[in-house]
């Protein structure tokens, strides 16, 4: 049995379509991504999920469970959290936990015990008993996965975990999530952090103006666009006639500035390298370093939803 | 899906467990107090003053108005609240129904309201030395009229705002019209034919009559037809409160 089950799914708004005939499964113990722009539908698809939206057609299960017709059930196995930490600012950081292990039917004997090893979990014990008004950004989202973990749920829903935070959080998140998916946890990840869900998700599904642009695992879908293979360039000196010299190189289709570095985009690394090694040689120029890249997922989020248009002419940045 | 015991014992702690927050959270908010006890004082000072009416005729009045706005106060103040904040997406999302959360709602509003009319019945029998008809009779009133004006919040709270203001204004819209419809100022045998007949479906006149029997023991519509129409009044706002909330939040 799958964790999830996603047939046909649509949902409208009026004349707006957020999400259009979406068909997934996510089986057990996966760590699934689901990536996309603002205003994509990832959110709607998750509040779909959790049985807070109806859909406007087809069906979504959890665990077998079909999220409309056995909505308590459904629940019961999930854990939520949302892209906005939702917790109650004045109440503790126990009071907090407490009140989640209720409204989830945790058992009184286990509350405690359960809220103590999280708190110990996500580093913030020492705080428990402090309103969490006077919490950091991070430590506030700490708590918020810690309230989505109160019912040891097998099927984890996290919209946007680590957006924003500082990097003590971000680690601390990272790691849990890894250690509950090793415990066999089924992992449903919303992030705009693309590289966050390369490294992390077992698969991830791109989604674009409600319809789902592409299924697979992270390194298939980089196979995909082979194409945006880069030379990468850290020179001791930049200029604008540097830059423009390098555009020109025969099968450069693309120039990048990131950073203190240059990115030459091409379908054939190798002689890209040959002439600029060449270039950067006859003007006395000493690169600090040179590397050849594969396409990054981001670039292949970029390609699938066509958030690329407007630099497609792009030739050379200055 | 079958609605099974176990379904009603889980929602049953559930709303339970939100009584219990909006009971930490919301109780000490000064505009709860402001809109509960402030307002239905001043109210009654307004009509008061001047008169010569003896205190006994008020208090019921005074208590039925109190529950009135107190009770209905608590959920238009934190439900759009929650909302801004989003905490109520986590009741939304529990495995609880929307029963669970109407109710345990209107249960933290009827909490409230009944602990305040019952300081002004003791604050009432200390300063006045009021005699009373049935203490029990007041007690199940006041208790019915809190709950039934709970619910009554609760309804207007589903309107899907995060503005306390928009339900604050709607709900006024209907509870103050409310005093001069029900017998709590104006007795109902003084009212013309027409206001007599928008008195039956106002909540308020079951609320102050059953009141007026436990401090008086008079009645205008009988105590069996109080008890019975606020009965009615809890289901009707319980069944429209689901209904909301429901059609809201999808």
């Amino acid at each position: 049995m799958n964790a999830i089950e996603v047939t046909t799914l649509t949902k409208h708004f009026g004349s707006l379509v957020a999400v259009n005939n979406v068909t997934f499964t996510v089986p057990k113990g996966e760590i699934f991504g689901y990536l996309g722009p603002n205003g994509a539908g990832k959110t709607t698809t998750i509040r779909i999920l959790t049985g807070i939206t109806a859909p406007t057609s087809g069906t979504a299960t959890i665990f077998g469970h079909d999220i409309q017709r056995e909505k308590l059930t459904a629940r019961s196995s999930m854990g939520i959290v949302p892209e906005t930490s939702n917790i109650y600012d004045d109440l503790s950081a126990w009071k907090n936990l407490m009140f989640s292990a209720e409204l989830y039917h945790v058992r009184k004997s286990e509350r405690e015990s359960r809220a103590t090893e999280l708190l110990k979990t996500f580093e913030i014990y020492d705080r428990k008993d402090d309103k969490v008004h006077g919490f950091s950004k991070g430590m506030k989202r700490r708590l918020t996965i810690a309230m989505g973990l109160v019912n040891s749920p097998p099927l984890l829903f996290l919209d946007e975990p680590t957006s924003g935070l500082d990097v003590q959080s971000n680690l601390i998140i990272r790691q849990v999530i890894r250690d509950l998916n090793e415990q066999g946890v089924t992992v449903f990840l919303t992030t705009h952090n693309i590289e966050e869900a390369n490294l992390m998700c077992h698969r991830v599904a791109i989604i674009n103006r409600g319809i789902i642009a592409a299924i697979d695992s992270p390194e298939r879908l980089k196979k995909t666009i082979q194409s945006v293979q880069a030379v990468e360039l850290a020179l001791e000196a930049m200029s604008a006639d540097i830059i423009e010299a390098l555009a020109h190189i025969p099968h450069v289709n693309d120039i990048r500035r990131e950073g203190d570095k240059l990115r030459l985009y091409t379908e054939d690394p190798g002689s890209v390298v040959e002439a600029a090694m060449a270039y950067l040689r006859e003007k006395h120029i000493r690169p600090i370093s040179v590397n050849t890249l594969g396409p990054s997922l981001e670039e292949v989020f970029v390609r699938l939803t066509g958030l690329d248009k407007g630099r497609k002419n792009e030739k050379t940045v200055t | 899906m079958v609605y099974t015991l176990e379904n009603l014992k889980n929602d049953l702690h559930g709303a339970w467990a939100i009584t219990r927050k909006d009971l930490t959270i919301y109780y000490l908010k000064p505009n709860i107090y402001m809109s509960g006890i402030l307002f239905p004082l001043f109210m009654l000072l307004a009509f008061a003053v001047g008169r010569n009416a003896p205190i006994i005729t008020l208090i019921p009045g005074l208590i039925a108005i109190t529950a009135l706005f107190s009770a209905s106060s608590i959920e238009p103040v934190s439900i759009p609240i929650e909302r801004r904040t989003k905490t109520f997406d986590r009741l939304l999302s529990a495995p609880i129904s929307i029963f669970a959360l109407v109710l345990g709602e209107s249960i933290s509003g009827l909490l409230f309201s009944y602990s305040i009319c019952i300081l002004m019945l003791v604050a009432g029998a200390i300063l006045y030395h009021l005699s009373l008809v049935s203490i029990l009779i007041l007690l199940v009133g006041i208790a019915l009229s809190c709950f039934t004006f709970a619910n009554l919040g609760t309804v207007f709270a589903a309107y899907p705002t995060e503005n306390v203001g928009e339900v604050m204004s709607l709900l006024n819209l209907v509870r103050l019209p409310l005093i001069f419809i029900s017998g709590v100022f104006i007795p109902l045998e003084a009212m013309p034919s027409w206001g007599r007949a928008v008195s039956a479906i106002s909540p308020l006149t079951y609320a102050s009559d059953i009141l007026r029997y436990g401090f008086e023991g008079v009645t205008h519509v009988g105590l069996v037809t109080d008890i019975v129409m606020l009965l009615l009044f809890v289901i009707i706002f319980q069944l429209i409160g689901n209904l909301l909330y429901k059609k809201f939040n999808e």
